[in-house]
């Protein structure tokens, strides 16, 4: 990772991210806001492209599930301490995504761990929750506007929810308004393919690529 | 003379000669939601779950809930219902602590599913402890004894069991993201809480082992979320002297082992437990059959190989065969293996294909098995 004109280095930065050590994440982003480095620099050129590795390294199996939620966590902290210094057009969003658990199904563990990736690499994240019903999923969409709305479901008795949806975005005229992506324990590509649904992650890192894939950013 | 269903079951899990592949059956999540919705085919109707795995040919694989009952010494109890949900208190001397479980019927019989942990801060440790010390076990298993009967030599009832100590700080007690973030910011704290949980975990552990059980299930539900340096740590040294216990009680080892395991396969044969239940492949998880057999060789008993999601219609019927098959190649020649479900039949899954199991079983699963 370069260095700025301020002669700032991302990589020390972003190794703290890696390491899940908040004290000397939080120590790096006062000295490099004490250097002249913009906020929005700082989480586009160095906290974002973090998270980008920590789901790299989680799809590899070099990191764990542990590992992304304790970088996620530090990320988080870096955030709150930048987010009163963002200029009020604050940081480029890669775009939006709605996310939620579809009706009959309380499991958030996968939900949650979607929703950290995406946030920590650039998504605007909108979560409706858990339980949520195909009308609560039609309506965010119009609502929101989402780029991509994305559904899980842990059991197999709920992942047929997921089905339901995309047929009543069809019924809705919003289907070719936003692209579709589905995960969870029971959820597989084929299944994914099987209801028409435009993409699917078999856990955080893996979603938050096909994120970017799908909005091509 | 032919072995039964149980006959064959039993000698698979201790690694033992079978004529050919032993079958047990799980079909519980299906049973009850479409008995609860009237949606059972018209000739189960008025049928129970033995009764309709002996109509397919099928060895039963039956769950069965705790043998022992709880309460607990000098704490107050307090539920307060706003349905779907209940939240409960349970006032101790050390503090209170609540819980907050909602109900749902989705899977056919109410379920309670956790929506608020015990565990929210570390004021929250002292209670928890008091509780689980003050854990009074009391053996109650006249309705299994009469479940074990019922189903007879047409297949097994496995009791529910304890999850591992640190399993049960983890999803019991804090919820998985707050149990990593405390292990984290707490240790010493967590590995107090662990090592009183271990104490009640012990003992139901020996209730368990006392009991005419033949398998006894020392965890479940396990996944990579679990995080293989936290499994070698906490989990691997308890289930050492858990099965060695077991053991000595002439009984063998389980996990219920049905989520994605492909960082935990090479930590499995650290645990020395006989049998990993449930297993659940490929394509519902990375690992395929092959790849466990490949890492494992006989050397832990697998009760699984059918994913849930080969039973419902996004798979036809020449796809199940060829998947029967292909999973009868993959375990060649076929020892230490119980064919069963990741972890059920689905809810909206074709029964008929648990007698097309059977069948293939008669046509191609005889041992040695052929790859």
């Amino acid at each position: 990772m370069s260095a700025t004109d301020n002669g700032f280095s991302y990589a020390p930065l972003i190794d703290s991210v890696l390491n899940q050590d908040d004290a000397r994440l939080l120590e790096l982003v006062k000295d490099a806001l004490g250097k002249g480095v913009s906020p929005e620099d700082i989480v586009t050129s160095g906290l974002q492209p973090a998270m980008g590795i920590v789901g790299e390294k989680y799809s590899t199996g070099e990191f764990f599930v542990p590992d992304m939620l304790l970088a996620s966590r530090a990320v988080s902290r870096a955030l709150a301490v930048l987010k009163p210094r963002l200029s009020s057009a604050g940081v480029p969003s890669r775009g939006r995504v709605v996310i939620g658990t579809v009706f009959g199904d309380i499991h958030d563990v996968g939900k949650n761990l979607v929703t950290t990736m995406l946030e920590g690499t650039g998504f605007q994240v909108v979560d409706l929750g858990i339980n949520i019903p195909v009308s609560g999923f039609v309506k965010a969409v119009e609502e929101h506007k989402p780029d991509i709305l994305g559904m899980s479901a842990l059991v197999t008795t709920t992942m047929v929810v997921m089905a339901e949806v995309i047929k009543a975005l069809k019924e809705a005229d919003l289907r070719s308004r936003v692209k579709v992506i589905v995960g969870g324990a029971p959820v597989t590509k084929h299944y994914a393919d099987y209801i028409g649904a435009d993409g699917y992650g078999a856990n955080g890192g893996d979603a938050a690529k096909l994120c970017r894939e799908l909005v091509g950013k | 003379m032919m072995m039964t269903h149980k006959q064959r079951i039993l000698a698979a899990s201790r690694k033992q000669p079978v004529d050919k592949l032993p079958f047990g059956a799980r079909i519980d999540l299906w049973y009850n939601y479409n008995k609860v919705h009237g949606t059972l085919p018209e000739k189960y109707r008025g049928l129970d779950m033995v009764d309709i795995l002996r109509d397919l040919g099928a060895g039963i694989r039956q769950r069965h809930e705790y043998i022992w009952k709880e309460t607990f010494r000098n704490v107050e109890i307090v539920d307060s219902d706003a349905p779907p949900y209940r939240t409960t208190e349970y006032r101790t001397p050390k503090g209170n602590v609540t819980r907050k479980v909602v109900f749902t019927q989705e899977e056919g019989t109410v379920a309670a599913y956790e929506t608020e942990h015990m565990f929210k801060s570390a004021e929250d440790y002292a209670p928890i402890e008091y509780l689980i010390e003050n854990t009074v076990l009391t053996i109650d298993q006249d309705k299994y004894l009469k479940a074990v009967q019922r189903v007879g030599e047409d297949g097994l009832v496995h009791v529910r069991a304890s999850q591992s100590p640190m399993q049960e700080v983890m999803r019991k007690f804090m919820g998985f993201e707050r149990f990593f973030f405390e292990l984290a910011d707490h240790r010493s704290q967590v590995e107090h809480l662990y090592e009183v949980t271990k104490e009640l975990v012990w003992k139901k552990l020996k209730i368990l082992a006392e009991s005419p059980t033949e398998h006894v299930q020392v965890d479940g539900n396990w996944s990579d979320d679990i995080h293989t340096p936290v499994f070698r740590k906490y989990f691997v040294p308890y289930f050492r002297e858990a099965v060695d216990y077991v053991h000595s009680k002439g009984k063998v080892t389980m996990v219920h082992m049905d989520g994605e395991v492909r960082r935990l396969i090479p930590m499995f044969l650290e645990t020395g437990i006989d049998m990993a239940e449930a297993f659940c492949p490929a394509p519902m998880t990375s690992v395929t059959t092959a790849d466990l057999r490949k890492a494992w060789g006989d050397r832990v008993v697998v009760w699984g190989g059918m994913p849930a999601i080969l039973f419902e219609p996004q798979y036809s019927d020449e796809e199940f065969d060829a998947y029967v098959r292909k999973l009868f190649k993959e375990i060649a020649p076929g020892n230490a293996f119980i064919v069963g479900m990741g972890d059920n039949v689905p809810f909206d899954g074709n029964i008929e294909r648990v007698g097309r199991i059977v069948e293939l079983i008669d046509e191609c699963g005889q041992l040695p098995i052929k790859a």
